[in-house]
């Protein structure tokens, strides 16, 4: 296939120019898949706390800590990388889409900050700051939402357009919310867990409805792409796609009604598929996009840097890609599986007046 | 962003020197010392590192045109500056903040090195690219875009010295008034302990040393800006018309209509030193630069307020030395009215830095990229409303983040840090 590819550009498939771009777009795919899927759960949790009884909000927000360190860079990197290998795409994207950015980088900013400073202060402001990440967690949902919407309709700004967008947040926060929710029915057990149920079930079918309706407006307002997943010698894959998002739905929605009606155990099983409807949905987009950066305007090999700019870049990232891969797994490894609540721990009882003071 | 990043930068070698300390044999109150700071500075880390997003989106957005033209050297610039933010953080910066008690006293201090250097290096990349802007070298413009020739010189260009002399004593200056101001702040109410004695001497040698240090720099680096940007130079001096010496203006009302200055105060044929000559001798004037000067007001006023802060600075730190000098660096031993203006200045660091930044970038407009790339030509037609909103959405934001900073640090400062755990991998 990749040779293929290449003399239908008509250059060499050894020649840098050719396979830079390509290693760097897989880059910044993966980059862009561990980006929503692992901020997804935290984003998830985040919105959720707005509608979780107060006592239970700490809870939810101490089990998101081992990760936000790792979670709040991903942007960064899927960032600096699209600036730096593909500046000439950077432009005529970042210049379309000034209102969703701002907000992203709006919520983006509040969850981060209000995190740490939550964490830092005194009991008293402590559920200040917590509505503070709550809330920029929707901001960055909703912003998520809004991007999808325009980069599938390719920047357009009219009226239907604008609901379309609105739509797609909504349905974005709907997806979030249901990997967040999925993701604590797997960590957490007693009544967040149950509340976890319920909010799981509302949002599912609007996570479903939202993966729908991106994929049809997708492919109607792209005529290359309708043609590309009907025609031509790959529609058994679409077709396979299609058939396993909508297991998936499917089965969440079962396993969530079983939770509620007999069954109270844990369970991994919604979780790993919502995973998967997210990784099919991008995986998707991913395919229909290739080689697109821009649809039906920029491919990568128009936007990428010059090869020494390359070369040097990636020279950077193979130093740092064994460092965020390490440090990455050591973090990740321990996301799955229930977790128990840390015990405070026993002092000893302390006689008075024994040995001396006691400060 | 600025702001915090240069609290980040200075506390960084600031909390190594205190950790240092802490090794040797009188360790209480070092030890002490760090524990405080080193909370202000994951402060002003999760600050500096939150709002850079924003930066880099803004860039991105208001600028779109931009990273088409000098993509090829930015691009691995930022690329460098977020990776090395990214393994220093990854790395180091958890293990400093959550893992002392796993670690030996020295591994922790050599954390503690490799944290400092890792900021600094990040602030090399930005400066590097900043500076490159301004006075670009080692290129080749061909086609509306730039090729790089040779990284060394694009990496050591003229200005980057100075600017990177400025910014590292901008952040030693605004770190020793921020210790200064705490330390006074806390003299205000009750007797201070030894550690915060030490704190506060190790803050004013810190702000005598930088104030003066800062000073040589930008009389310094303003050759180098008569040199490569003297439309720059010159509406800095509010030089209107070329001739054979200028006076050193000390302040004026610059007019743009009658090209003239108002209400001028000089010093006659001082200031002939920081403008730029042409082939017969003669000092180019802002008549020569006819549509492409920056706006003289700005720029004039900019640097004058920099420079009054600046010195301000310098005198308040001369005078606390001098006063507490004998009284073994207590701020106690400082009069009520003069711990008052302490506690006052503890953000003039940030006055400063803001003067002087409104002075890069008004001085060095038209331009984006010295004499290519003007800022007219890479501007996005983003709607003004939406830029409106977005704007008054962004101070509202910093505003409000700018408050808990303000108000853990008040906290902080009066009853004491406590100390927080977190565990990688683990809930």
């Amino acid at each position: 296939m990749i040779t293929e590819l290449a003399t239908a550009l008509g250059v060499n498939a050894h020649d840098p120019a050719f396979w830079m771009p390509l290693v760097f777009m897989g880059l910044l795919f993966a980059i862009i898949v561990a980006g929503t899927v692992l901020d997804g759960f935290d984003i998830g949790v985040g919105c959720l706390a707005l509608f979780a009884p107060a006592d239970l909000r700490p809870r939810m927000l101490s089990l998101l800590s081992p990760w936000r360190d790792a979670n709040e860079f991903w942007l960064f990197l899927g960032m600096g990388l699209f600036v730096s290998a593909f500046p000439h795409a950077w432009g005529s994207v970042m210049g379309e889409l000034y209102l969703p950015l701002c907000l992203l980088a709006l919520g983006v900013l509040l969850r981060s900050v209000s995190f740490e400073l939550r964490l830092r202060s005194p009991q008293e402001l402590q559920s200040r700051w917590l509505f503070g990440f709550a809330l920029g967690s929707l901001i960055t949902a909703l912003a998520h939402g809004f991007l999808l919407a325009q980069v599938v309709v390719t920047y357009q700004d009219d009226a239907g357009y604008f609901w379309f967008s609105v739509f797609g947040g909504l349905s974005a926060l709907a997806a979030y919310c249901l990997l967040g929710s999925a993701w604590l029915i797997m960590r957490v057990a007693g009544e967040l867990r149950a509340r976890a149920v319920m909010w799981g079930r509302r949002a599912v079918r609007w996570a479903a409805a939202g993966a729908v309706g991106v994929s049809v407006v997708l492919a109607f307002s792209n005529a290359g792409i309708f043609l590309k997943w009907s025609d031509g010698p790959h529609w058994p894959i679409a077709v396979t796609l299609w058939v396993c998002l909508l297991a998936c739905f499917v089965s969440i929605e079962m396993c969530l009604q079983r939770m509620i009606n007999s069954s109270y155990r844990t369970t991994a099983l919604p979780f790993v598929m919502t995973l998967l409807v997210f990784l099919i949905t991008l995986g998707g987009l991913g395919y229909s996009f290739f080689p697109y950066l821009v649809l039906d305007d920029i491919t990568i090999w128009d936007a990428a840097a010059s090869v020494d700019s390359l070369r040097l870049v990636l020279a950077v990232a193979v130093v740092a890609l064994p460092v965020a891969l390490i440090f990455n797994i050591w973090v990740y490894w321990r996301m799955f599986g229930l977790s128990i609540a840390p015990t405070p721990p026993e002092f000893k009882e302390q006689a008075p007046n024994e040995g001396g003071t006691v400060a | 962003m600025l702001l915090f990043l240069v609290i980040e930068l200075g506390l960084a070698w600031v909390l190594l020197y205190f950790k240092v300390r802490s090794l040797g044999a009188d360790n209480a109150p070092w030890t002490e010392a760090y524990r405080f700071w080193v909370r202000v500075f994951a402060l002003a880390f999760v600050l500096s590192l939150a709002s850079g997003m924003p930066v880099l989106i803004q860039f991105g957005s208001l600028w779109p045109a931009l990273m088409e033209k000098i993509g090829n050297v930015a691009g691995p610039l930022l690329a460098a500056a977020i990776l090395s933010t990214f393994i220093f953080k990854s790395c180091f910066l958890g293990a400093m903040l959550f893992g002392q008690r796993y670690v030996s006293d020295r591994v922790h201090a050599l954390l503690v090195l490799m944290v400092a250097m890792g900021v600094l290096i990040s602030c090399f990349c930005l400066l590097v690219l900043v500076s490159w802007m301004h006075t670009p070298a080692g290129v080749n413009w061909t086609e509306g875009q730039y090729h790089v020739l040779d990284w060394w010189t694009v990496l050591f260009n003229p200005s980057l010295p100075w600017y990177a002399a400025i910014f590292v004593l901008a952040s030693a200056l605004t770190v020793g008034f921020l210790m200064l101001g705490v330390g006074a702040a806390q003299a205000l109410r009750r007797p201070v302990n030894e550690s915060e004695r030490f704190v506060f001497r190790t803050a004013v040698y810190i702000a005598c040393v930088a104030t003066v240090l800062q000073g040589l720099a930008v009389a310094g680096s303003g050759q180098v800006t008569a040199q490569y940007q003297p439309a720059k130079a010159a509406a800095t001096a509010a030089y209107w018309r070329s001739g054979p010496q200028a006076d050193l203006v000390l302040f004026a009302v610059p007019d743009e209509q009658a090209a003239a200055n108002r209400l001028a105060w000089t010093w006659r044929n001082a200031g002939s030193y920081w403008l730029q000559r042409d082939d017969s001798g003669n000092l180019r004037g802002l008549d020569r630069y006819a549509g492409m000067a920056p706006p003289v007001g700005l720029t004039f006023w900019s640097f004058r307020l920099a420079l009054l802060v600046g010195l301000v600075m310098a005198l308040v730190a001369l005078i606390t030395l001098r006063r507490t000098r004998r009284a073994h660096y207590d701020p106690g031993a400082l009069s009520r009215g003069w711990r008052h203006v302490l506690a006052w200045m503890t953000f003039s660091g940030w006055v400063l830095l803001l003067a002087g930044l409104a002075y890069m970038f008004f001085g060095s407009f038209p331009y984006a990229v010295t004499g290519t790339v003007t800022v007219s030509e890479i501007m996005g037609d983003i709607h003004f409303d939406a830029l409106l909103g977005g704007y008054i959405a962004y101070l509202v934001l910093y505003g409000v983040l700018l408050l808990g900073f303000f108000q853990l640090l008040r906290h902080i400062a009066r009853y004491g840090v406590v100390p927080i755990a977190r565990r990688r991998g683990r809930a």
